[in-house]
């Protein structure tokens, strides 16, 4: 329909797949045991939870031991810088490495970790939105206890070398922890080929529901539990696990890994059409990350002379859903860290518009966007020359 | 016919949340906005960052009344147009009185600007005040009449305002939100402070903001108006004109503070006759009608909530004004606004510069 409203914020959250709505339906229902139970509703709850641990570590490429099911990427980021720096910093590796741009998540869990004692290390960051290869060798020693570098950036969607990252952390005897919130189904994960330690994924961002991620904790790999109670998940998680949730997540990163291909190049052809086609009208617009790897789903535009939050109202009231930096509480858009820590001027951060495809994402929605994104620039513009 | 848009600004509290639903019923193509103006951040524990509160309650009522709801960060504007100066006119020893500048520059000047972005012929607030064919008037609530604090407003913005509480008075307010079934703010109590001072203590905004050795902050002398000094306080930015607390006791009659004198740090007390005065001068007028002549009658109101008195301008002289007043007022404060009507209508205003404490025009009618 010519008037639909486009929703282009699939790196915020997607809508529940039906298959996964369906496959998560009897835990809800009739299946509602609880899987440390030892009778018959209890085991059948918890062969569904050992079922869905498995399922998940085949997409990952790991073993079903190493899957902690979390309540969502923060928590798993969390429980990987945390638990890692807290289990290593007696055994004398003081420092946290990471970048600038990472989720807030992993900023907020450094931080932590600085409060209880760590260095914080902060990888420098080319303009285009890539970790400085040389700047992480010089600050990776062996004082490391962590290293935590996202694969995939949510905010511009440029991607770190993180196979590359995560040998070079092994070799100096560091703990690897990625954020690939926005790389899983985009980006070839295998954990058996690459040397991260810990991988964190969100099912919100993949088809599963809101309140459900993994932690992939490498065997023989030591943590602290962040929570403590009983012994679900190997200690390293206390709590009823959330057996429908996890058994959602199995089914969509499945749907996910086997799409993942076609689902890339669709996701990019529209991608580049539509920055083609806003370039056109608007050719000093500025995409940010353009000249690095970028995951094909995000792109983050800035209009010389406008301003996000104008824009982004003005967008909503044509239908057009897209978002700014990052949120703050209150629902006010915050000029966005990853950008400032790539030396993007301030007038320009502060009219950055990220637009993020998925499996909503329609070709004559991308057409009208083309129209209307240009339309509302301009009047912007007239707008900010007259005052 | 398309609908014509209007944005509401929405504080979360119920004069804005029935404005916004009056204007639902009255066919506009609502939208509403909540502004964050400041943040406290994790200065005030007790308080959720940036308002958040009424931010909620905004977007809860919008979200009922199925209208759009943003929050428009205006933080950095605010700061500077009404925080900053807040501080600033403490530190000159004058009142200042922040609500005319957020109304002036914020809400009716960078607000009307996000208006713009998404093509509102119309802005609205939950204000008790009424534009009558371009021209303001007080709300019909004598109570709660608000054009004390709107005569800062560029005259032209008055062709684009709504102010739909304007024709309530407070209690029918409440009665409209709750048959409206705006259960979540119906009976929100009244804001009654400074926004941007959490519990009232404003002399802790100073302190946070001025250098610690601020004259403002600094003891000085208490003295009389005949220049005897019976005292010290603890910084002559904690006196208000007409204040009693705070001043010595011991005097035959009760005794206020009369005057701030900055250059010594003094904190001037008097009688109550001696904080009377008989005419004031203000600056950075501005006129809601055509600009009157010297010699108009008018009606100023001093203070918020002071009652109307009757008064004549003296002078005027680019965007100064002198103004006599007919019977002598109490506690004309510099910082604070005077206001000028014709019967309802709002004239314009200034910031008083200071009282006067003789009459300065001729009584040209007495004889």
């Amino acid at each position: 329909m010519a008037n639909d409203p486009i929703y282009l914020d699939h790196a915020a959250t997607t809508p529940v797949r039906d298959e996964v709505f369906d496959a998560m339906k009897p835990f809800y229902g009739p299946r509602f045991g609880n899987p440390s139970s030892t009778h018959r509703w209890g085991r059948e709850a918890r062969a569904a939870l050992d079922e869905a641990r498995e399922r998940v570590g085949r997409c990952l490429g790991a073993r079903p031991d190493e899957i902690c099911f979390t309540s969502g990427g923060t928590e798993a980021d969390n429980l990987a810088i945390l638990g890692a720096w807290r289990a290593l910093k007696a055994k004398g590796r003081k420092a946290v490495l990471t970048t600038p741009i990472e989720h807030k998540a992993v900023l907020g869990a450094v931080h932590q970790a600085a409060h209880e004692g760590a260095e914080e290390r902060f990888v420098t960051m080319t303009a285009q939105g890539t970790a400085e290869i040389a700047s992480f060798d010089q600050l990776l020693d062996d004082d490391v206890a962590v290293c935590s570098m996202m694969w995939v950036n949510n905010e511009i969607g440029t991607i770190q070398p993180v196979p590359e990252l995560a040998a070079k952390a092994k070799a100096h005897g560091a703990l690897f922890h990625t954020d690939a919130v926005q790389a899983f189904g985009k980006i070839p994960i295998d954990a058996q080929e690459q040397q991260f330690d810990f991988l964190t994924i969100s099912g919100h961002k993949f088809g599963a529901p809101k309140g459900i991620g993994a932690l992939f904790i490498r065997r023989g790999v030591h943590l602290e539990p962040l929570m403590h109670g009983g012994s679900q998940d190997r200690g390293r998680r206390p709590g009823t696990e959330n057996v429908a949730a996890a058994v959602g997540l199995a089914r969509a990163a499945e749907l996910t890994v086997a799409e993942c291909d076609a689902h890339c190049a669709r996701l990019a052809q529209l991608r580049d059409r539509l920055e083609a086609g806003i370039l056109a009208k608007v050719p000093d617009a500025v995409i940010h990350g353009r000249g690095a790897p970028r995951a094909p789903h995000v792109t983050n535009i800035s209009v010389p002379g406008t301003d996000s939050e104008s824009l982004l109202m003005a967008l909503d009231l044509r239908g057009i859903a897209a978002s700014g930096g990052s949120a703050c509480q209150s629902g006010s858009i915050e000029p966005s860290h990853v950008l400032s820590a790539l030396g993007v001027r301030p007038d320009l951060a502060s009219a950055a518009v990220r637009m993020s495809l998925g499996s909503l994402t329609t070709d004559s929605a991308i057409d009208r966007v083309i129209e209307i994104f240009p339309a509302l620039v301009a009047k912007a513009r007239q707008l900010a020359a007259t005052e | 016919m398309a609908r014509e848009r209007v944005l509401v600004a929405m504080s979360g509290g119920v004069d804005s949340s029935v404005a916004a639903a009056m204007l639902v019923e009255q066919g506009y193509d609502v939208v509403g906005a909540t502004m964050k103006l400041f943040c406290h951040g994790e200065d005030v524990p007790d308080r959720p960052c940036c308002s958040l509160d009424s931010v909620n309650d905004a977007r809860r009522v919008c979200e009922q009344l199925g209208i759009p709801h943003y929050v428009l960060n205006l933080e950095t504007r605010f700061g500077h147009d009404v925080v900053d100066n807040f501080v600033e006119e403490y530190a000159r020893g004058r009142t200042p009185i922040p609500c005319v500048r957020c109304n002036t520059f914020t809400k009716f000047r960078d607000f009307l600007k996000k208006a713009d972005a998404i093509d509102a012929r119309w802005i609205a607030t939950g204000h008790y005040a009424r534009v009558v064919e371009g021209e303001l008037y007080r709300g019909i609530d004598q109570n709660k009449d608000q054009t004390y604090f709107l005569w800062g407003i560029d005259r032209s913005v008055l062709s684009r305002m709504i102010l739909p509480v304007g024709v309530l008075d407070k209690a029918q307010t409440r009665a409209r939100a709750h048959a409206m079934g705006l259960e979540v703010i119906a009976e929100k109590p009244e804001s009654q402070e400074i926004c941007f001072v959490p519990d009232g203590d404003y002399a802790r905004i100073l302190e946070q903001r001025l250098p610690s050795d601020a004259p403002a902050l600094a003891p000085g002398p208490i003295v009389t108006s005949k220049g005897a000094v019976i005292g010290e306080h603890n910084g002559f930015a904690r006196y208000t004109i007409g204040q009693r607390r705070g001043v010595p006791g011991g005097f035959a009659t009760p005794m206020y503070v009369i005057a701030i004198r900055p250059e010594q740090r003094a904190v001037v007390i008097g009688t109550r006759e001696e904080l009377l005065g008989n005419g004031l001068i203000a600056r950075e007028v501005n006129w809601l009608v055509e600009r009157p002549r010297v010699g108009q009658r008018v009606s100023v109101r001093v203070r918020h909530r002071a009652p109307l008195a009757p008064a004549e301008i003296v002078r005027m002289d680019g965007d100064e004004m002198e103004i006599a007043l007919d019977e002598p007022v109490s506690a004309i404060t510099p910082g604070q606004s005077v206001v000028l009507y014709d019967a309802e209508r709002v004239i314009g205003g200034g910031f008083i510069e200071s009282a006067r404490q003789k009459r300065t025009s001729l009584p040209v009618l007495a004889a």
